[in-house]
């Protein structure tokens, strides 16, 4: 993160804004290009290839040398690179061996499914981690924060499917509120599609929320001692406002620019949770174009992935300088 | 006689089972100016924060007593009062003032906006009032352009300027007291006397009492009305200001009071003596320079400049000129003081003869060698000829290593016999008990830290001593002694220092020559007697006029101050400074002369 302390005027104003956007882009697209020659290299050093994904390993080898040469994988690398680059940049992404439909449309379905859980788990986190990691902060050392921070070691040491396995007995097979499975889309039934993303939210949620937590913990009681607080209480504001305005404003961009992080961490969960819940979204699909070796798939969804997570960084470095006017934009 | 603003009666305050405060009585009147002085745990602060009901919020407990607070015609009694009277009270009635201007202010919330609120929460006023309120007040503060500063947020503004926006918060609701928590402490001298006349200014026009907080008799001769000695949690004497300082009571106060370097006290003296301590019984001895100077450390031209980086290649876009041609000789046996305000080269000078920054360009002769010049094996050597004491005992030391071994590694580096035995010595030789040696530095007090500092830059038997604000956090009876120790060392080992500091009472006392340093460059050089006694560059001058005397006749805090701020020393990168030109205005007296 490019961030600087320090200059002698409002920093975040529009001119400079775009220009840090601008510059960022650039940097996310230089980014993107590496991570495409790195996919589209390994998963061409790996054993096997298309077409003998295609047609099966006991097929004909005649017929296998035919495909090879229609599907051009003969050609140099560089010029299947190319190739594959290119229509990444038309918007041409190919179709996937296992789904027999196109990449492009296939991707988009499931990131809207993804996107989703990924909004919902990190609200839940968010609204429960801020809350709690205050009430920690406010009662150092007392009984509330050994309490929280108990809780938050527990959510961090058991893993995400844990909870979700949990949740699922809990809320689908003994209370029967939530359905344990299967993906509604938004657009035909909003309800029922919060309904099913609910326990695989909630189980990626638990895991999030541990950290934010002691994040949120520790970034607030070390401003909680800084003197600003004091001078705000020696002003006669009341406790509410000295903690939720005065202390909470500081805390806020810590805290924001590590759930930024934590969505790259978040995506490499729903490949785990996805499947448990077979809720079908980004993660679901990375999984099974794994599964089935079906390559043109596994380029475009580490491509997507990576690209998800590079913008929501940069979106959340933005806030950050919204939000604190020490931070500088180069 | 008045009734009093506030009555403290039997006052006593626990942390967690220890009692920082113990048994403290005293009272404010109206319109009067009352100083809390004592030293680090005495309770001087938790005694300021109880009044304030503040102390809870860090733990503190009040277990005992009265504070009666006087609202109208009604006496209440403040240790009863519930969370929503102290709401009302605190910033309505009784203002506050902390030490830090740099973190008083939330870094997040603009000026106007941190200046308004506390109004709006106790008067019924309207968002626009507010804000004419709050300009108003930073008017009354005397900060330029007011209306700009409404929106500007805390890390655009320097030192001074924020502890002014603190006093107006403060000020804001016009309270009957005025709570000032070592409020000039973190400051410069010059800032420091502005903000003294301010307060004084304020108190005078409103006609608030204010209880002051410090550890700085200087400060307490300049203002108090009266005087209020704490220690170790008790009150040991309570006095108007004159009879504090002329005819002390309690044995602490005399000793504190002897603890204290007054500006002026060394007139007439021809060479640096130990301070006369209380207590103390033999006799200290002047150091008087030998008859012929023999120059040891030889700076010539130093220049250092570090570079300020920008934009996105990160390239230098700028150079910040901390050092600016300087030239000065320290003698053997002898210590040239380097005196100046923070932001203006005199530890980056330190820290470049000692190559622990790189210079730009510039000679400095260790002894008759190019310390400049020295390769990286070589430079390893002569650093056994030259250490270093640092300001902060409580960083200086590695926390985990047993101090034999802190006194012992320098030996070991330059291949040092008889390590242990030395070590011992060197113990002795500050004042510290052998059983020490087994210790870690977390089990000693600052005093005691620094003690170890020196005897850690003594082992390598060095010529040179750069000490960087070696006193500047310690207490005044613990600075005292160090300064004795470090002087007693020089008269016995022929030591030279190279002493940096800002404090002109300090430097008066240990000096045999002075440099005050202003904006890299030195703008006065020459004998200590000739510096103090007979000023002569504006800057000099400003700065003398500055600094408090630990005497409260001679007060000099009437009308309002504004000393001339210090310009940036950033400039672009191909700026060409001129170089230092001198006047000789007596012998070895030189003067900057003000180049075009």
């Amino acid at each position: 993160m490019q961030l600087r302390r320090g200059g002698n005027s409002r920093c975040f104003t529009p001119g400079t804004c775009m220009t840090y956007i601008a510059n960022r882009l650039l940097s996310v697209a230089l980014t993107l290009l590496l991570i495409s020659v790195i996919t589209f290299m390994v998963t061409n050093i790996l054993p096997g290839d298309v077409a003998m994904v295609i047609m099966g390993t006991q097929s004909n080898p005649e017929a296998l040398a035919g495909l090879r040469e229609s599907l051009g994988l003969n050609d140099p690398l560089i010029v299947q690179y190319g190739r594959w680059i290119g229509g990444m940049l038309t918007g041409d992404w190919g179709n996937s061996l296992v789904f027999k439909e196109a990449i492009g449309p296939l991707i988009a379905n499931k990131v809207a499914a993804s996107a989703l859980i990924v909004v919902m788990s990190m609200t839940i986190a968010l609204a429960a981690a801020i809350p709690l990691g205050v009430w920690a902060a406010v009662h150092r050392d007392k009984w509330q924060d050994t309490t929280a921070s108990t809780t938050a070691l527990m959510g961090v040491s058991l893993p995400d499917f844990f909870w979700g396995i949990m949740l699922i007995l809990l809320f689908a097979r003994y209370l029967g509120w939530l359905p344990s499975s299967g993906f509604v889309h938004p657009a035909d039934d909003f309800i029922a599609a919060v309904r099913h993303a609910f326990l695989p939210s909630l189980a990626l949620g638990l895991g999030l929320m541990a950290h934010l937590t002691r994040m949120t913990r520790s970034t607030m009681s070390s401003i909680l001692s800084q003197e600003f607080i004091r001078v705000a209480r020696a002003k006669g504001l009341t406790e509410h406002t000295v903690i939720w305005r005065y202390a909470l404003a500081n805390a806020i961009g810590p805290v924001m620019t590590v759930a930024g992080l934590q969505v790259g961490y978040l995506f490499g969960s729903i490949i785990v949770i996805e499947s448990l819940f077979n809720f079908t979204g980004m993660g679901w699909l990375t999984y099974q174009a794994l599964l089935n070796r079906d390559i043109p798939l596994i380029q475009s969804t580490v491509f997507v992935i990576a690209a998800v997570v590079m913008i929501t960084n940069l979106v959340v470095d933005l806030l950050y300088a919204a939000i604190d006017p020490r931070i500088k934009l180069p | 006689m008045t009734k009093p603003i506030v009555e403290i009666v039997g006052l006593r305050v626990g942390f967690g089972g220890a009692a920082a405060v113990k048994d403290v009585s005293f009272s404010i009147q109206p319109g009067e100016t009352v100083c809390i002085v004592g030293e680090s745990g005495s309770g001087k602060s938790v005694t300021s924060l109880s009044l304030m009901r503040l102390v809870e919020f860090g733990g503190g407990e009040i277990l005992d007593g009265h504070l009666m607070f006087q609202r109208g015609d009604v006496t209440m009694d403040l240790v009863t009062a519930d969370a929503a009277t102290m709401q009302s009270i605190r910033g309505n009635e009784i203002g506050m003032i902390f030490q830090e201007p740099m973190t008083s202010l939330n870094p997040v919330f603009n000026i106007e906006r941190q200046l308004t609120d506390g109004l709006l929460m106790h008067e019924p006023l309207s968002r626009s009032k507010a804000r004419e309120r709050a300009l108003e007040l930073l008017r009354e503060v005397r900060i330029p352009e007011p209306e700009r500063r409404l929106k500007q947020y805390p890390h655009e503004l320097s030192g001074g300027m924020r502890q002014r926006v603190v006093i107006a918060i403060a000020m804001a609701c016009r309270p009957r007291l005025l709570i000032a928590d070592e409020p000039t402490t973190a400051l410069d001298v010059t800032i420091q006397a502005e903000i003294l006349a301010l307060l004084n200014r304020l108190k005078r026009e409103i006609g608030m009492a204010v209880m002051f907080i410090t550890h700085d008799m200087a400060v307490v001769a300049q203002i108090a009305d009266r005087v209020v000695v704490m220690y170790k949690g008790d009150v040991v004497e309570t006095g108007p200001v004159a009879e504090i300082f002329a005819a002390p009571k309690a044995e602490y106060t005399r000793a504190l009071l002897a603890a204290v370097p007054r500006l002026g006290d060394m007139a007439g003296q021809s060479a640096p003596e130990p301070l006369r301590l209380v207590g103390d019984t033999h006799d200290p001895k002047p150091l008087t320079p030998r008859a012929t100077p023999e120059p040891l450390l030889e700076v010539r031209n130093l220049t250092t400049r570090f570079p300020v980086k920008g934009g996105v290649f990160r390239r230098t876009v700028a150079q910040v000129h901390a050092v600016e041609d300087v030239s000065f000789t320290v003698n053997k046996g002898e210590t040239l003081s380097l005196v100046g305000e923070s932001g203006c080269g005199k530890s980056s000078c330190g820290r470049s003869i000692l190559r622990l920054v790189e210079a730009t360009s510039g000679t400095v002769h260790l002894g008759g060698q190019n310390v400049l010049a020295q390769t990286k094996h070589e430079l390893r050597g002569m650093r056994q000829h030259m250490q270093m004491i640092f300001q902060d005992p409580f960083a200086s030391l590695n926390p985990y290593m047993r101090l034999q071994a802190q006194l012992t590694e320098p030996m070991q580096n330059y291949g040092l016999d008889n390590r242990e035995e030395r070590a011992a010595q060197l113990f002795d030789r500050v004042g510290l008990p052998r059983d020490f040696l087994r210790r870690f530095p977390h089990e000693l007090s600052g005093g005691q830290r620094q003690r170890i500092a020196i005897a850690r830059a003594l082992a390598v038997s060095p010529g040179l001593i750069v000490a960087d604000e070696a006193v500047s956090a310690l207490d005044v009876s613990v600075q005292a002694q160090v300064l004795n120790l470090m002087m007693e060392l020089q008269a016995d080992l022929d030591i030279s220092y190279l002493f940096i500091s800002h404090d002109m009472a300090v430097v008066e006392r240990v000096s045999h020559h002075v440099a005050v340093m202003y904006l890299g460059r030195i703008v006065e050089i020459g004998p200590r007697a000739a510096v103090f006694e007979n000023p002569q560059h504006t800057y000099t001058k400003s700065l003398m006029q500055a600094v408090p005397i630990a005497d409260p006749n001679q007060r000099k805090l009437d009308g309002d101050l504004a000393f001339k701020p210090i310009p940036s020393p950033i400039h672009p990168l191909d700026y060409q400074p001129h170089q230092s030109v001198y006047e000789t205005v007596g012998l070895d007296h030189r003067v900057l002369v003000q180049a075009g």
